[in-house]
């Protein structure tokens, strides 16, 4: 693991969320820590596309793609992070693990309502992070467990924005 | 950051007049009810977001504040012109919205009621068309920019 530090905050009676903040082009991305199984370098995940590690199999997530972000992912910091969920393993290929942080809760923030389709499926909403803009992924969108939702109308989008928050279950 | 219009100061805030802000999208001339503005800024870099909203596919950070930014220009097929560029904040019922608009800084003008007239284009939102200068501007309603049906079928040439 390459991590760039860990910011911890320091009062421990305010209820916080962990995650391991990776890049991928110009886009931020917080993925929730308790699913990370392990982070590894371009030469430790070999080339095969799935990566097997302590008798789990982790399915390649092209991430990059699904968020139609031009991402370099040949660079010497790319890393691969093993992410779980209760249903999925996946491989998810990022441009470079940025690092771990602990979040108080009151500072993840809704994606603003103006976003109405298929990213309130993507983002469980928002941080900041070093003063970077930072997109707390849904694990489960990312490891395909959930389809996305394409609305055609104002009426709709606003049926997925109540769903998908309901789904994701709140920011953080 | 407002610049005031001849005469401006004269005008009456009464139901028959209504006060506006008029700005510039690529060379065209627009406006927006006061009320609808919450301010006019430099803009700043803004931080891309991953998205399929039309039109909304980035955020603007202010200190420790983000706001979605509409692509305007783009909606109208227009490009930006002068700098430094400005960010024109619209007030929408969701919060804060920003929107880019041409390096010329926007002026205030009050405008009759009864000089407003119905328009009928197609695309973008409006309250109406009013002549200011020698200009027909149309009145911008911001509130309802990217929640219309107009945003979908524009979209699909996006």
């Amino acid at each position: 693991m390459s991590l760039r530090g860990r910011h911890n905050s320091t009062n421990m009676l305010v209820e916080t969320a962990s995650f391991l903040v990776v890049r991928l082009g110009g886009s931020y991305v917080a993925l929730p820590a308790d699913g990370v199984r392990g982070v590894l370098t371009q030469a430790e995940a070999g080339n095969e596309q799935a990566v097997t590690a302590a008798g789990t199999v982790y399915q390649p997530v092209d991430l990059a793609q699904r968020l139609s972000v031009v991402a370099n992912l040949s660079s010497l910091e790319m890393r691969t992070v093993l992410y779980s969920t209760d249903r999925s393993h996946g491989a998810i290929r990022v441009e470079q693990v940025v690092g771990l942080t602990d979040v108080e809760r009151k500072d993840c923030l809704p994606l603003p309502p103006q976003f109405q389709r298929d990213e309130r499926n993507w983002f469980g909403g928002m941080m900041l992070y070093q003063d970077q803009l930072v997109l707390i992924l849904n694990p489960s969108w990312a490891l395909g467990e959930l389809a996305d939702v394409i609305p055609v109308s104002v009426g709709q989008a606003e049926q997925v924005v109540a769903a998908t928050t309901a789904a994701v279950g709140g920011s953080c | 950051m407002l610049r005031a219009a001849h005469g401006q100061q004269h005008a009456q805030a009464t139901k028959r007049s209504w006060n506006v802000v008029v700005f510039s999208v690529g060379g065209m001339k627009l406006a927006a009810r006061t009320e609808d503005v919450g301010g006019v800024s430099p803009w700043t870099e803004s931080i891309p977001v991953p998205s399929r909203t039309p039109f909304v596919q980035s955020m603007l950070k202010r200190d420790n504040h983000v706001m979605p930014v509409y692509y305007l220009a783009t909606r109208l097929s227009r490009k930006l012109t002068g700098s430094p560029l400005l960010c024109l904040v619209a007030r929408q019922l969701d919060g804060p919205m920003a929107i880019c608009i041409d390096a010329d800084v926007p002026s205030l003008e009050t405008v009759d009621a009864t000089a407003i007239r119905p328009n009928d284009r197609g695309d973008i939102e409006t309250l109406g068309s009013v002549t200011i200068g020698e200009n027909d501007v149309a009145i911008v309603e911001l509130q309802r920019l990217g929640r219309s049906r107009q945003d979908a079928v524009r979209s699909s040439e996006y």
